[in-house]
């Protein structure tokens, strides 16, 4: 049976919205090479993955369209035009729903994670952005980035819970694994720390010129300065800053592989990802992309080791 | 009340959000020429944050804090009393002959463009020349959705292109454009 007992390997694939091209970009994080090219009309920016759905869903701002794809193929399953500025998306694995927050009319839209219906509304401050949703289930939260505010809601009722004012322009969003949320505030050039329950601000960290998205992985955060180029590093346990990393230029969405081996985030102007190794700190690689690459939202998915997602059809007659 | 309430709901969507409201779409734009003069030339000649003269749609720089970060400028535009486009520095490295810098404050009627941001970067060719590449990232001059023509996507990357060809096609002429 020795031949039976293989190491239970996964590889990580990034879906990349490329604004800019009008596509997705599916990297292999393993082999460092671009996998499929697949259009995307209307200049997508959001973008979710699910595995519960085994689905990855874009948002194109241009178009006003979110649209589901399935992750193995790349197949688009669903679409459906939205009213007003759509740009961030988050998925409620449990709850069965979508959300998609509405840029221009301080709103998230709440969809069906199948079928795209729009089942109702949530209130949000202006200028909505980028959105989370609790591992647990229990909560949304968007940055509502033009009120300087987070608003949280109750999952699955969608009941507003609290809105805690921030750092000044908040636009990316993410939870810690110990179930705090970060958000990412562009204007005041820091990262404000909230405890979901209690929504309040419990730490503030000053970061790089900036910040757009954050991600975790070994006890410490890992934050996009977009005008600095750089990823700042702080610790979970602290919060104190302790390193900057230099990347790309224009880094923007960030994300991390399920086995937190790896962090990925694009660079929106020099249409690349960069691959940190978040046990060194260092950047160890650099994948090519569409143009334009945003990533906004939670882009890898994990598969079987050897399987390759999204292989384009053999073109036989 | 109905209609009323729909016809002030009307207007409302119809100002504009707030001030640091962009539009969906990021832009970016990269202009480059090469030139015969060696990088040290040219980055003597526009290396200066406090000095675009060597831009001729540029009549006058003022500024403080020298090449520093967060120096400021004011670019007035054409003539005395012009238009007038304010800057500040972000970035400024002599070793790499590079700068980047961002309008705090300019006229959308001057420059259609929010949020902008560019790098002035002087890089060594094979042949002992200078490659200088202008970049720039923006969004379009409105804010909102469904933007009238002259403030559109198109109408900031028009706007964009015609300044960085503008200098560097002045630059081309100074330093012996090469191709």
């Amino acid at each position: 049976m020795l031949l039976a007992a293989a190491p239970a390997a996964a590889g990580s694939f990034a879906y990349v919205t490329n604004q800019s091209s009008s596509d997705v970009s599916v990297l292999d994080i393993d082999s460092r090479r671009e996998v499929r090219r697949l259009p995307v009309d209307g200049n997508p920016a959001g973008i979710a993955v699910s595995p519960a759905f085994d689905a990855f869903y874009t948002v194109s701002p241009e178009t006003k369209t979110v649209r589901r794809f399935s992750l193995a193929s790349c197949a688009l399953l669903a679409e459906a035009r939205l009213p007003g500025g759509p740009l961030g998306v988050a998925t409620a694995p449990r709850a069965g729903l979508v959300f998609v927050s509405d840029w221009y009319n301080a709103r998230v839209f709440v969809l069906d994670a199948q079928d795209l219906s729009r089942i109702g509304e949530l209130e949000t401050g202006s200028a909505p952005a980028g959105l989370v949703v609790a591992a647990d289930g229990s909560w949304l939260a968007s940055a509502d980035r033009d009120s300087n505010q987070v608003s949280i809601f109750e999952l699955p009722a969608g009941t507003l819970r609290a809105r805690v004012t921030v750092g000044e322009r908040p636009f990316g969003i993410a939870e810690d694994p110990q179930g705090r949320i970060h958000a990412a505030n562009v204007g005041s050039n820091d990262i404000s720390i909230i405890d979901p329950l209690t929504a309040t601000v419990t730490a503030t960290v000053p970061v790089g010129e900036r910040p757009y998205g954050i991600a975790f992985a070994g006890g410490q955060a890992f934050a996009t300065d977009q005008y600095a180029d750089t990823v700042s590093v702080y610790r979970l346990s602290d919060f104190n800053r302790t390193e900057t990393l230099e990347v790309g230029e224009a880094p923007e969405g960030i994300d991390v592989t399920p086995d937190g081996s790896m962090i990925v985030l694009a660079n929106w102007f020099s249409n690349t990802v960069s691959l940190i190794d978040p046990a060194s700190l260092d950047v160890v690689g650099e994948i090519g992309t569409g143009d334009g690459p945003r990533a906004v939202g939670r882009f890898i998915h994990e598969f079987p080791k050897g399987d390759v997602p999204c292989q384009e059809a053999p073109s036989s007659q | 009340m109905r209609p009323l309430r729909f016809i002030l709901l009307a207007i409302l969507c119809l100002i504009p959000a707030t001030v640091s409201a962009h539009g969906p779409t990021r832009q970016k734009i990269t202009l480059s020429t090469e030139v015969a003069a060696p990088p040290d030339e040219v980055w003597a000649a526009i290396g200066n944050f406090q000095d675009m003269s060597w831009h001729p749609a540029v009549f006058s720089t003022t500024g403080e804090g020298g090449n520093e970060i967060d120096a400021t400028r004011v670019l007035t535009l054409g003539e005395e009393g012009g238009p007038t486009i304010s800057e500040v520095l972000y970035k400024y490295s002599d070793e790499k002959r590079s700068y980047s810098y961002r309008i705090t404050a300019v006229e959308v009627s001057v420059l259609p463009v929010t949020n902008y941001s560019s790098h002035l970067t002087v890089k060594p060719t094979d042949s002992g020349g200078s490659l200088i590449e202008w970049r720039g990232a923006f969004y379009r001059g409105y804010p909102n959705n469904d933007p009238p023509e002259n403030l559109n996507d198109e109408a900031a990357i028009a706007a964009v292109t015609g300044v960085y060809k503008a200098g560097l096609d002045a630059l081309g002429s100074r330093f012996e454009k090469t191709q």
